[in-house]
């Protein structure tokens, strides 16, 4: 009885002094800002979630736990805006428009792959629909807190994006079938169609709201129809699009087609020929989201070029390095250091295509992608600079909690195989 | 238009004797980090090219007349990487097709030898990766899939280029057929068993029938000694012999298990090529000195296991001993990233394995692996000069190649991606200008 009682007073002056039990701080660090240079011998304290202070001589509030990570790297949570972890499926490959599939209802936080990628110091993922279909599900953009309740991965505060698909896998899928679309023409008229009828259904529905307005009476509503709602909402912005296609022609029929529904075009993923099309992507302020260096994996990806990021940084082509598999999610790092490599864009620009340039790409850039005063308590620790290709992910913090602690989780520290 | 096929003819006969001149030249690196990986220790200074070979290695060595000097100064000097299990060469569509992975269950004879496209326009990308040498194999989609040969990434034909015949055949334990025999693992043992016996007896039939044909020669009119020639048996009797590797790609502890009993019921000469699941037979891949070919680095471990399990293998089999090398990344046609061989090294690195030992890996231990550790693999002395100059450390992700040499020759730092990028620059730049 006196021990219960003890606890709940603690509990009762912690809340009074404004203290969570997930405060934390980070001592001795240097700092990759991104947005305010690097910060030597910085501090950074995490309170109720979110960056409470980030500077060099911050004071820790009493009572805070303090982590030294002296001589260690602290970024930002990295975040993988093309990603298919945590899902039990990928591609409902039974029609090549599937708007009413939503991905957060194959969502499964006790899915391994979320451990798995946070040891790789990811914080953030979208979660996609596959490839199968010119218009496939409606993606979801998660925090990775491995085994919580969806409600606590999901960003809900975010628009969510509709996947789209052109080119070699829905022609295969469906040709194989002997189904259209079969052709990239065949692709072409499967989504112009889609949103043709999304239109006459939304001014369908638009004049029904307008009569209610108006006070009409014995009004029928409008049949419901679940793809056609999805796609009423991409009409709407309500949801934007993030469609795979790898092709220049291609890249450009995407931003001529949503032009033309007039619908928000956020990112082109596998956008292997991005530097073709460099300008017209940077003009539309479309997003290339694809890898460094991957090519020729099959026909369309033959002309992958790692020398083209150079094209795209300087024609102002805004540009996230993707994951794409629970492999390459679990060193982004390791990826964003080869465009040292091939171009000579500057190292910070380097670290924004795996945090702040794919924060703007998720519309959440006010939220996460740099350690700012009032962002989310997402960060990532190395022993090494992120960009030394033999350094490792220490910690992952998420919104001021642990989720990845390698002095517990490596090998070494389980007593494994040595 | 025959005046211009003349033209043509005499301009590309001069570029012959050009280029044919350039190869008789001497390089001489000056004032680099030269690591050597063997024989010497690393040190700041010169090395000589002449005739296609390492002459020298020191301080101050003066160039010879006509030599091409290069300035490596500020920048490191390494062997070229050797890359196994490639498909270099052999897969290049658009341009030609894919000529990997003949139909069937067992075919010993093919030779990717016979499908070598000096064109494939991975060879290009690869060696200006700073990968200079590779093995590539006939396919691994079958049980017994035929053999392999070495490449060093230079020459207009496919006779320039061949470094060595047939250095292992590729066995795979994991290729189960569909719907036909061997479906099963059990039946891949098998199948190989009994095609292994045939060899053998073939093996033994042919040395007869070698004695009987020397005996021949004296009596000319026997004429029991003919052997019916068997090109499939043929190809494994070096194998079952012991004189040519036999290589076994693995994909499980099961299949890993598989091919060592194979290794040792015949006294093969094994290598063996394996992911996730070697840490479990590591002591008796260490006893029997079975080489390795890892290529688990970047797998995903199962749920109950470490994140950093297969991170860290490469310092376990340094460790216990185990000759071994990084996997390329897979084969097949969808693999054409041979350069980041040096990935699974620097995350080895960073979970435990010493840069040292990594550099081996992607260098002298392969050419060991490949049996001709004394012509590549380390900078020295009279070996063949295979040698890139990088910024920094190939392990490096962002080290960048900037000199290739191989065989002797100064190697084009172009590709056809960097034509890619030369044309969509232009491309781009003017689109950009009339806006």
């Amino acid at each position: 009885m006196g021990k219960r009682f003890l606890i709940i007073l603690a509990a009762i002056i912690l809340a009074a002094s404004g203290i969570w039990a997930q405060d934390i701080a980070l001592k001795g660090g240097t700092i990759l800002t991104i947005t305010n240079g690097t910060i030597e011998n910085g501090t950074i304290v995490i309170q109720k979630g979110k960056i409470a202070a980030i500077g060099k001589d911050i004071a820790i509030p009493d009572g805070i736990r303090v982590i030294d990570v002296t001589g260690k790297f602290v970024m930002p949570g990295i975040i993988d805006s093309h990603s298919h972890i945590a899902l039990t499926d990928v591609n409902e490959a039974t029609d090549p428009v599937t708007p009413q599939i939503w991905m957060w209802e194959a969502l499964d936080p006790g899915s391994d792959s979320i451990h798995k990628t946070l040891a790789g110091g990811v914080t953030t993922v979208k979660t996609m629909h596959g490839s199968a279909n010119v218009i496939g599900g409606v993606n979801v953009t998660i925090k990775l807190k491995p085994n919580r309740p969806i409600e606590e991965l999901i960003v809900s505060s975010v628009r969510q994006q509709l996947k789209m698909a052109l080119g070699e896998n829905p022609k295969r899928v469906y040709g194989e079938k002997g189904r259209s679309p079969s052709t990239r023409m065949g692709s072409a008229y499967v989504a112009r169609k889609a949103f043709i009828e999304a239109q006459e259904y939304k001014a369908k529905w638009d004049k029904h709201e307008k009569d209610l307005a108006a006070g009409k009476k014995d009004l029928t509503p409008p049949k419901k129809d679940l793809k056609l709602e999805t796609l009423k909402m991409t009409l709407e912005k309500k949801l934007s699009i993030d469609c795979h296609t790898y092709r220049g022609e291609e890249i450009v029929w995407v931003i001529n087609f949503c032009k033309e529904f007039d619908i928000d075009l956020l990112q082109i993923s596998h956008c292997i020929d991005g530097y073709k099309v460099a300008d017209i992507m940077a003009e539309a302020g479309v997003f290339y989201g694809g890898w460094v260096d991957s090519w020729g994996f099959k026909e369309e990806a033959y002309d992958g070029c790692p020398y083209g990021m150079q094209i795209m940084y300087d024609a102002g082509t805004k540009m996230v390095i993707n994951s794409d598999s629970p492999v390459v999610g679990r060193y982004l790092f390791r990826e964003a250091a080869k465009v040292l490599k091939y171009t000579d864009i500057p190292e910070n620009e380097a670290l924004k295509m795996i945090t702040l340039n794919a924060a703007e790409s998720l519309e959440m850039e006010d939220r996460i992608g740099s350690l700012e005063k009032g962002k989310d308590g997402d960060i990532a620790v190395f022993d090494k600079h992120p960009l030394d290709t033999t350094t490792k992910c220490l910690m992952t913090i998420v919104e001021g909690e642990i989720f990845f602690d390698y002095s517990k989780q490596s090998v070494t520290a389980k007593g494994g195989s040595r | 238009m025959k005046k211009l096929t003349h033209v043509s003819l005499m301009l590309s006969l001069l570029f012959v004797v050009a280029t044919a001149g350039v190869a008789d030249d001497a390089i001489l690196i000056k004032n680099g980090t030269i690591v050597p990986i063997k024989g010497s220790s690393t040190m700041v200074g010169d090395l000589l090219i002449e005739n296609g070979k390492i002459s020298r290695i020191g301080k101050n060595i003066g160039a010879p007349a006509g030599a091409e000097v290069i300035d490596a100064s500020g920048k490191y000097v390494y062997p070229g990487l050797v890359a196994l299990m490639t498909a270099v060469g052999v897969t290049g569509y658009p341009r030609a097709g894919n000529d990997t992975d003949e139909t069937g269950t067992s075919t010993p004879q093919m030779d990717p030898y016979d499908a070598i496209n000096p064109e494939d326009d991975c060879i290009e990308v690869t060696r200006v990766g700073g990968v200079t040498t590779v093995h590539t194999i006939s396919g691994s989609r079958s049980v017994i899939n035929g053999q392999s040969v070495v490449l060093h990434l230079e020459g207009t034909l496919a006779e320039d280029m061949i470094a060595k015949h047939y250095v292992a055949q590729i066995f795979n334990m994991g290729a189960t057929e569909q719907n036909k025999y061997p479906s099963t693992r059990p039946g891949v043992v098998s199948y190989l068993r009994t095609t292994l016996n045939q060899a053998k007896d073939y093996a033994e039939k042919q040395s007869g029938k070698d004695q009987k044909t020397e005996k021949d020669k004296k009596s000319s009119n026997d004429k029991e000694g003919t052997l019916k020639r068997d090109l499939a048996m043929e190809a494994l009797v070096p194998v079952v012999t012991g004189r040519v590797p036999a290589l076994f790609i693995t994909n499980n502890e099961v299949t890993i298990r598989n091919a060592l009993s194979i290794i040792e019921e015949y006294g093969l000469k094994g290598i063996i090529r394996a992911g996730p699941g070697i840490l479990k037979y590591a002591d008796r891949i260490a006893r029997l000195n079975i080489p390795v070919i890892w290529a688990g680095t970047e797998s995903v471990p199962q749920r109950w296991e470490s994140h950093d399990l297969h991170y860290h293998t490469a310092a376990v089999l340094a460790e216990k001993g185990i000759l071994f090398t990084f996997d390329s990344g897979g084969y097949g046609p969808g693999s054409r990233n041979v350069r980041n061989i040096t990935r699974p090294a620097a995350i080895s690195v960073a979970h435990g394995l010493s840069e040292k030992q990594a550099l081996e890996a992607l260098t002298i231990n392969p050419a060991k692996i490949l049996g001709i550790a004394d012509e590549i693999g380390s900078l020295e002395i009279g070996k063949i000069a295979n040698v890139a100059i990088w910024t920094g450390s190939p392990i490096q992700g962002r080290s960048r190649v900037e000199t290739v040499i191989i065989k002797g020759k100064l190697i084009p730092m172009t590709s056809f991606q960097t034509r890619l990028y030369e044309k969509f620059r232009k491309i781009v730049d003017e689109r950009m200008k009339k806006k």
